[in-house]
């Protein structure tokens, strides 16, 4: 390997290598705290909810005027989702998961000890909310009919039993395993005691950043404030068919009431992450961008100066480098420049990432994706190289002897 | 001239029209992506309401609990503060505002009745932030004290419920109440929503304006972020309103330093007694934010948005980085040809004027493209964003599109410099000898 | 120690074909000293690139050492130029990045001697053209004769039996171009077989043998019993 005079050449054509060097570095900078953050989001965005999502789809039922009865408006159209064809279950909930819209609330072991509070998600439903969303109970029981309160707006809540997710249990139970913590009682922030019935396995709070993502603590509470979620699930295949129907059916029923949000879950799941959606789509083509251009500008230089080199070529050729050596002489060039730039670009790429850490509220890059970084430049530049390089290997030996 | 040079720097593209395009293409997508992202931090970050952004102050107060850990106050008032701030004896322009949402039954049955995002305001919200009126006008400051039912609707829903003549005078039937129009907005949608920058800071405007103490008096549905450290004393909606739960936006304007000053030992004075009460013990840095201020420490700009222009920014460099490795190459190419010409005698400063000349037609051209290419980054980022938020306020301006050219060709000349200075160094001498 | 029968040449420029060498026979034994001379354009570059194995040819046969060299694959006919054949150019050809070290190291890498070999032959070819102790410096820092030595050094290093020179006092003033001469026959007297094209008159009458081209053919060859002056 001719490395010692391939980095003495180098060397003296400083410029465009350091160029080609920063270059890279930049690019590897860029494209791993992008990446970073695109696997990130995906990571979010895929995130289960705990729900039969494929199934399900809400409404949202908003009542008005004096005549408008909330509770039995309430019965009559549960009653009548539950009938319909294809619906598995319906319920009554406050607030939809993943939807960005709902209510938390602090939770403590202790009442008043505002300073332990663990936060969590509170949904209001029926016993019916457990089989409607799909949740898995994995401890104790679902809530019975008659415990299910009816809560009129601006009067007091009383004690009661509540269902949380294992996420909660393990919250306000570090210590203990979720599945022994049935029956124990902890306190929200009016310290309303809250004993709990049952344990599900997950059911993600309605805002997928949030850092409790999974602490939510269903209540037996239809709230009678007019204004309804509700979710049903579909049998298998009935969805996009029952769609339509579900609007129609609760329009049919009373008309005192403004229907919105008819939509399956897969929807919500998509209005919601707009804006993660938007950001890693421009990421990946801002990555794709970078890749392209740096590739470009690898190639563009590698054609120039090869030109300039011809005579060279040709006179290495003609003392003896076959085609492969002259090959390998650019590949190796190519790799001593993209190696200096890799290696910059991953303290670069360091650098950037605290940057952002301290600015904006990222989480710190994993470690492999720096050099998982390096090898994909180290192999752009290598394959961005090698066409030029291939051209060049293959010049004739008597360009030594022609002006040129 | 001048002229003359730009048909030399056009035959130098012709002569090397590979690695010519391969730099303007570079100038042109790092340009491109560069002002996608540029174009929304302007229109997102930018000043909603320049002439006025340094006089329209919000008010922050040192809320919450100790007790309740990484507790920050919230950016809003409380029923009791608000009202303790309208009541204050100042003549400034101020308003207390607040969102809410009640059906309207339209007066034409052929449209179904609907709920209509409303907002509370007091009549000076009109004439701080400059509210356009299409017909009508703000209610007056007795109609806010009177607690009359007195409704502004927005263009869009007059045009939705009026077929868009003019309804000053009728009646709307909203939340079972009947409100007298008063008047109809013109188009109306500062970005970012600067007033209100806790219910979604690019949300569309409000659709009905009504008297803000209705809000309380005829209990409409309040909506937006409400935000409590302290349990209500009571399940009522009066326990509510005397509750620490913070869910009022409260401007004011003041219009000098002095304006400001008075009104700053009035609010440090109101706090410390407030204090007294227990209240208040948070303690934050500021109290009055002017526009811009709230709107930095609301975070207006999301993250993202600050995260992708560094990196637009990065690859910016990267593509500059790139032009001038081409340009190095292209202008070193042409040293045996230079060596010759100064050997002969050329000018220096005129090698030096033709190759500048040059370098601003290629980022003239690649900022162009580069325009080009913005243009569909931003129907792009429409498309990806597209969503129940309107869009219509993304675009290209006259001024983002003269600065995408202008940039590009100031980034083709900088790409230039080192370049040019590296081939007006080249001694002929040296270089007729090694050919 | 080369014999070629028949040889022609005929290049492809789009449409036009041009015959740059036609029925060349030729037979040039080990130890030679042969000077190629003719008007510019008459083929003498070619008949060398073809001699060096730099070109093919489009007709005839050429042995080299007995081997038939004309259907060999490039990387054997690499090996054949790494190995018997050394190359002097009008313009020097020196890497123009490379100091004269790396300069005359480039033939040994590809023979791929080792380090220590590779050092000593460097050393021994350069301190030959009186330029071992400027080793350092750069092609550039030279002036045309020292830089012509380089060359040579660079084609003597890997110790060739047969060395190919085109012009190679062309671009020289005639006392340096003197000094290269001697070089030449230094090396000739020592047994490596040249054949050097080359303009200058006196040169060419001073040969012991002189083939003389004209449009593409062999017009003359002539052997000289008078030595050149060494
Ligand atoms: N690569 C080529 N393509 C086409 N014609 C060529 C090529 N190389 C040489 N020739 C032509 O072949 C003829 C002989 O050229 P050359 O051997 O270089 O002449 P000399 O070295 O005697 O001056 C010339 O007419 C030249 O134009
Ligand atoms: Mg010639």
């Amino acid at each position: 390997m001719e490395f010692g005079p391939i980095l003495r050449s180098l060397l003296r054509n400083k410029t465009g290598a350091l160029l080609i060097a920063l270059q890279i570095m930049v690019t590897l900078t860029v494209i791993v705290n992008a990446i970073y953050i695109i696997q990130e989001r995906s990571q979010h965005m895929t995130k289960p909810s705990g729900l039969d999502e494929a199934n399900i789809t809400h409404i949202l039922s908003i009542g008005y005027g004096e005549s408008f009865n909330a509770e039995a408006t309430t019965d009559n159209d549960l009653r009548v989702l539950r009938g319909m064809t294809g619906v598995a279950d319906a319920t009554v909930i406050n607030a939809i998961p993943v939807s960005s819209s709902g209510s938390s609330n602090g939770y403590m072991v202790e009442p008043g000890r505002l300073e332990l509070a663990v936060m969590a998600a509170q949904y209001r439903s029926d016993d019916h909310a457990i089989s409607t969303m799909g949740l898995e109970l994995i401890a104790g029981e679902n809530f019975s009919p008659n415990e299910i309160v009816r809560h009129e707006p601006g009067t007091a809540r009383t004690d009661t039993s509540v269902i949380v997710t294992r996420a909660m249990a393990e919250a306000l139970y570090p210590d203990d395993a979720a599945e022994t913590t049935i029956g124990r009682i902890f306190y929200a922030a009016d310290d309303t005691a809250l004993q709990i019935k049952g344990i599900v396995e997950r059911l993600q709070v309605p805002w997928p950043s949030a850092d409790f993502a999974e602490n939510s603590v269903i209540y037996p509470e239809i709230e009678l404030d007019g204004g309804n979620y509700y979710l049903v699930r579909h049998e298998p295949g009935y969805r996009d068919e029952n769609l339509p129907r579900v609007e129609e059916t609760l329009a049919a029923q009373n008309d005192t009431r403004v229907l919105r949000e008819n939509q399956t879950f897969e929807q919500t799941r998509t209005i919601t992450f707009i804006p993660d959606n938007a950001m890693t789509s421009i990421l990946s083509i801002v990555v794709s961008i970078l890749m392209f251009i740096t590739g470009l500008g690898i190639v563009g230089l590698a054609v120039f100066t090869i030109n300039r080199r011809r005579r060279q070529i040709g006179t290495r050729r003609a003392l003896g480098a076959g085609h492969i050596q002259i090959l390998r002489y650019f590949l190796v060039e190519n790799f001593v420049i993209s190696t200096v730039g890799v290696i910059f670009g991953a303290i670069m790429t360091v650098a950037l990432n605290m940057f952002l850490v301290n600015n904006f509220d990222l989480a710190p890059l994993q470690w492999y994706f720096v050099p998982a970084g390096m090898a994909v430049l180290l192999v752009l530049g290598q394959l961005a190289v090698v066409g030029p390089a291939w051209r060049a290997s293959r010049m004739s030996p008597a360009t030594a002897t022609r002006n040129i | 001239m001048f002229f003359y040079y730009i048909k030399l720097a056009l035959l130098s593209y012709r002569r090397n029209p590979v690695l010519s395009s391969l730099m303007v293409l570079a100038i042109a997508v790092g340009i491109g992506a560069f002002m996608v992202v540029y174009t929304l931090t302007y229109i997102m970050g930018g000043d909603p309401i320049p002439q006025k952004s340094d006089q329209l102050y919000h008010i922050q107060f040192d809320y919450g609990d100790p007790a309740i850990s990484a507790f920050e106050p919230p950016p809003q008032l409380t029923y009791r503060d608000a009202m303790a701030m309208l009541e204050a004896p100042f003549d400034y322009p101020r308003t207390a505002t607040s969102r809410f949402s009640e059906a309207i039954e339209p007066p034409s049955r052929n449209i179904a009745p609907f709920f209509a995002n409303g907002r509370g305001a007091l009549s000076d919200f009109f004439t701080m932030f400059d509210v356009p009126f299409l017909y009508g006008g703000p209610w007056g400051a007795e109609s806010d004290s009177n607690g009359e039912q007195v409704v502004v609707l927005s263009r869009d829903m007059n045009d939705r419920l009026f077929g868009g003549e003019n309804s000053v005078g009728k009646n709307l039937d909203l939340g079972g109440l009947v409100f007298t129009i008063v008047g109809v907005l013109d188009e109306w949608q500062p970005i970012p929503k600067f007033y209100d920058l806790n219910n979604g800071q690019f949300n569309v405007s409000e659709e009905v304006y009504v008297p803000w103490h209705l809000i309380a008096s005829q209990e409409l549905r309040r909506s937006g972020n409400t935000n409590c450290w302290a349990p209500p004393e009571g399940d009522d909606f009066q326990a509510f309103l005397n509750a620490e739960c913070a869910w009022i936006q409260y401007w004011v304007q003041l219009p000098d330093q002095n304006a400001f000053n008075e009104y700053q030992s009035f609010l440090n004075s109101y706090v410390e007694e407030q204090r007294a009460f227990g209240r208040m013990r948070v303690p934050v840095d500021k109290r009055l934010f002017n526009v811009i201020e709230w709107m930095e420490e609301q975070e207006a700009l999301p993250n993202e948005i600050k995260v992708l222009t560094v990196l637009a920014g990065l690859l910016l460099a990267v593509c500059l980085l790139n032009t001038v490795g081409l340009l190095l190459a292209k202008f070193l190419g042409k040293s045996a040809e230079l060596g010759v010409r100064q050997a002969l005698g050329a000018n220096k400063s005129s090698l030096m004027i033709q190759h500048t000349i040059e370098t601003g037609v290629l980022g003239t051209i690649g900022g162009l493209l580069g325009l080009g290419f913005a243009v569909l980054g931003m129907e792009g980022v429409k498309i990806l964003l597209s969503g129940d938020i309107p869009l219509d306020w993304l675009g290209i301006d006259m001024t983002m599109a003269m600065t995408t050219v202008g940039l590009a060709i100031i980034s083709g000349v900088f790409a230039g410099l080192y370049p040019i200075w590296r081939t007006s160094r080249i001694n002929p001498a040296i270089h007729l000898k090694t050919q | 120690m080369l014999q070629m029968t028949n040889i022609g040449k005929t290049f492809l420029t789009g449409q036009v074909q041009t015959k740059a060498l036609d029925q060349i026979n030729l037979e040039v034994d080990e130890g030679e000293f042969v000077t190629i001379t003719g008007p510019s354009g008459c083929g003498k570059t070619t008949f060398l690139n073809i001699a060096g194995l730099l070109e093919n040819a489009t007709a005839g046969q050429y042995l080299l050492d007995g081997e038939d060299v004309s259907r060999l694959g490039d990387r054997q006919r690499a090996k054949l130029r790494n190995q018997k054949i050394g190359f002097i150019f009008q313009s020097f050809n020196l890497m123009p990045d490379l100091n004269l070290f790396d300069n005359v190291d480039v033939p040994l890498r590809y023979r791929g001697l080792g380090r220590g070999e590779r050092h000593q032959r460097i050393e021994e070819a350069l301190t030959n053209v009186g330029l071992w102790s400027r080793r350092k410096h750069l092609p550039a820092q030279l002036s045309g004769g020292q830089q012509q030595r380089v060359a040579i050094a660079r084609a003597l290093a890997g110790s060739p039996r047969f060395l190919l020179a085109d012009e190679p006092t062309g671009n020289l003033d005639s006392k340096t171009a003197a000094g290269v001469m001697s070089l030449l026959h230094e090396i000739n007297a020592k047994g490596t077989t040249i054949i050097m094209v080359t303009h200058d008159p006196v040169l060419a009458q001073n040969s012991r043998r002189n083939i003389d081209i004209l449009d593409g053919q062999i017009r003359d060859d002539a052997r000289r019993n008078t030595a050149a002056v060494a």
